[in-house]
């Protein structure tokens, strides 16, 4: 599956721990998007619209709009807020905007929804499908595109599983029907897949490894991985050699970015033993110019298929 | 070193001091910055200073602890095998202990604790929705481990216990998302929701409820949920208490909060935001960690060319690996110097009451005993 696959789904979530660069990926990817002319939304999930946002510094400000507007041409972005969705959901699901702004303000009702089973990531869910779901007056899609920089590991299993697990506690029912209009976007290989991204470093492969693995149990297809950062190798084999016993003896400036190339390979390996979805990877780059370097290397990498196993 | 005695009593602002004399660390910041092995390091020195220490730490990863030599998941907090603890050079009485918890079994023996007959207890945990939900209730994670907390704290026995918070995007939501369970166990709420409610204003009120339940969550759930909410929310009743309890109780003079964060673009951002939040909240901050710093490299020094015995010969392999060795060290210069101004920033940022330190990062994968007690090293002489 090249990575050209993923600028053709309808929603792409974009996953992995924190500290591996997943929202400049996001980032690079939205702009990479936009080049080709792809109409992107890019979201984040907050808890809290005063929350500042990674992914709203790459696009130069603190945090991500509560309504979708566009961030720089070809991009729109927006925050996917637990409190929004619930409200859009309730309107919806009441059929009556009367009623709906009545539970909204009983406090009581209000608190105890926002303590239900997944309420939050109902929310989100909801929310999530509504920009799916929108369509232009001209019948065009609204966002053919949705990118979503996912917050942490945990929280992609929960809204990847949370359709399953839902419908077993609620077969029937509003929460029941938007659920299984969300699956069948989700767990559509032709419209939906997950991304994670990780460094090749020890525990980064590891919890990779494990979040691969906690995906297969959800129905949501995975696209594949984004090995990030990879440090550059500017030595020959002989250099090498020449140069490992010297750097045993002196502890030297240099000698980080020495090791760094071996160990980098080391765990990529280990990452494709581990696994049979497609691996890339994107050099390590400065903080300066990030996204746009970044954006750079996914359009050279873009019509090229994963890297060979060795 | 002799220094005159300050007019007032000033914080405690280093964190080698905090190890000796707090009784409570708690230890925030975003997921994957290192925050883990930062709390696990910070236990390990102050046993090895002599304090009895547990580190309490949710969701850990499985190589810590195997480091630690201690089960996860077990129900009660355990002790550091006796051989690995004197390989740490901990000597009795004091004593390490570790509690790796889940959030599921904090939840099942609070629920154990907290109802009256054993019966009581089994039927909340065979409850279907119990097994489905209870991990899921909003804040129900961040709220164990703070139960967990309080409770070992006021069991005296330990001199200092080490709060590892749950990962997440922000590094106080732990204190946060536990306001969201108290006010959904309040009393008010939920008897609005019990069918006994008399009065002709909250049987109407009961009347709007029970449509936009069942509107929300389809008829048959929502007489089943309520019915939960009413029975869990019963039994967390005196918890509710609990939560403003413990957040005075995390204001106090024995409390420090550390922020572990990693160098990035957005470091100071978060340092900013965490720092307001804790001054709002009342909260003690004591310390920002820059966990995986570069800046200590610049000590280290630069390749040398002399360093090659008797030189070698232009264009020979070790002679172009020199140069590349060179061009690198020059880079690997510069990013020790930024992440130096980094700490530098956090010093200023820190004020008078707090501190900033470096972490160095550790050799991929050494994870093992003898590093974490060279981090403890580094810790205590911070």
């Amino acid at each position: 599956m090249p990575l050209d696959s993923l600028f053709k789904k309808r929603i792409v979530l974009i996953t992995g721990k924190g500290g591996v660069g997943r929202s400049a990926v996001t980032a690079a990817l939205g702009h990479s998007a936009a080049r080709r002319g792809v109409r992107v939304l890019v979201c984040d999930i907050g808890d809290d619209p005063a929350d500042y946002s990674p992914l709203a510094r790459y696009f130069g400000r603190d945090r991500l709009p509560i309504g979708c507007e566009p961030l720089v041409p070809g991009v729109r972005g927006v925050v996917l807020l637990a409190r929004t969705g619930q409200e859009l959901f309730l309107r919806t699901a009441l059929h009556s905007s009367t009623l709906a702004r009545a539970a909204l303000s009983s406090d009581a009702l209000r608190r105890l929804l926002s303590a239900g089973p997944s309420f939050r990531e109902m929310g989100v869910f909801f929310q999530l499908l509504n920009y799916l779901r929108a369509v232009r007056r001209d019948g065009e899609l609204e966002h053919p595109l949705i990118l979503v920089d996912m917050p942490a590991t945990g929280h992609t299993l929960s809204l990847t599983g949370l359709p399953e697990l839902l419908l077993r506690l609620m077969p029937r029912g509003p929460i029941a029907t938007a659920l299984r209009d969300g699956q069948s976007y989700l767990n559509d290989p032709e419209r939906a897949a997950a991304w994670v991204v990780t460094l090749p470093e020890t525990l980064p492969v590891s919890e990779a490894l494990e979040l691969l693995g906690g995906l297969e149990e959800t129905a949501m297809p995975i696209g594949g991985v984004i090995v990030n950062r990879i440090p550059a190798d500017p030595y020959t084999a002989a250099e090498r050699a020449a140069l490992k016993p010297l750097l045993a003896e002196h502890d030297v400036l240099g000698g980080e970015g020495f090791r760094r190339p071996e160990l980098a390979a080391r765990e990529t390996a280990r990452l494709r033993a581990g696994t049979r979805v497609p691996i890339y990877t994107l050099p390590e780059l400065d903080h300066e110019g990030l996204v746009l370097a970044l954006t750079e290397e996914i359009e050279k990498k873009r019509r090229l298929r994963p890297s060979m196993r060795p | 070193m002799s220094k005159s005695i300050p007019p007032k009593p000033r914080e405690v602002t280093r964190v080698g001091e905090l190890l000796l004399t707090k009784r409570i660390l708690v230890c925030c910041g975003a997921g994957g910055v290192g925050k883990t092995t930062t709390a696990a390091a910070l236990s390990l020195a102050a046993a090895r200073a002599g304090r009895r220490v547990l580190v309490l730490t949710i969701d850990p990863s499985k190589r810590l602890a195997e480091t630690l030599g201690v089960s996860r998941n077990p129900p009660e907090p355990v002790a550091v095998p006796a051989e690995r603890q004197a390989l740490a050079g901990i000597v009795a009485p004091a004593t390490l202990e570790a509690w790796m918890l889940d959030h599921k079994l904090v939840a099942d023996s609070a629920v154990r604790r907290l109802t009256k007959t054993k019966e009581e207890a089994e039927r909340v945990l065979a409850n279907r929705l119990y097994q489905q939900i209870s991990s899921m209730v909003a804040g129900m994670h961040e709220y164990t481990a703070m139960e967990a907390l309080h409770r070992l704290v006021q069991s005296g026995r330990y001199d200092l216990v080490v709060l590892d918070t749950p990962p997440s995007r922000h590094a106080l939501d732990f204190l946060e998302a536990p306001r969201r369970l108290s006010r959904l166990v309040d009393t008010r709420v939920i008897s609005a929701f019990m069918p006994k409610s008399d009065g002709i204003v909250s049987r109407a009120a009961s009347k709007v409820i029970e449509r936009v339940l069942g509107a929300v969550f389809g008829e048959d759930f929502a007489a089943e949920f309520v019915g939960f909410v009413a029975t869990f929310a019963g039994i967390f009743q005196s918890l509710s208490v609990d939560v403003n309890t413990m957040r005075k109780f995390l204001s106090g003079p024995d409390v420090a909060f550390l922020l572990v964060s990693s160098p990035a673009p957005t470091t100071l951002t978060e340092a900013h935001f965490f720092q307001d939040k804790t001054r709002e909240l009342g909260l003690p901050f004591r310390a920002f960690v820059l966990n995986r710093s570069r800046a200590l490299n610049v000590r280290k020094r630069l390749p040398e060319l002399s360093m090659i015995d008797g030189g070698a010969a232009a264009g020979s392999p070790l002679r172009r690996g020199m140069e590349k060795l060179q061009a690198m060290a020059k880079t690997e210069l510069e990013w020790a110097n930024r992440d130096l101004a980094l700490l530098r920033d956090l010093e200023t940022r820190a004020g008078d009451n707090a501190t900033a330190i470096a972490l160095p990062e550790l050799p991929q994968g050494a994870d093992d005993m003898g590093t974490l007690i060279s981090v403890a090293d580094v810790l205590a002489s911070s």
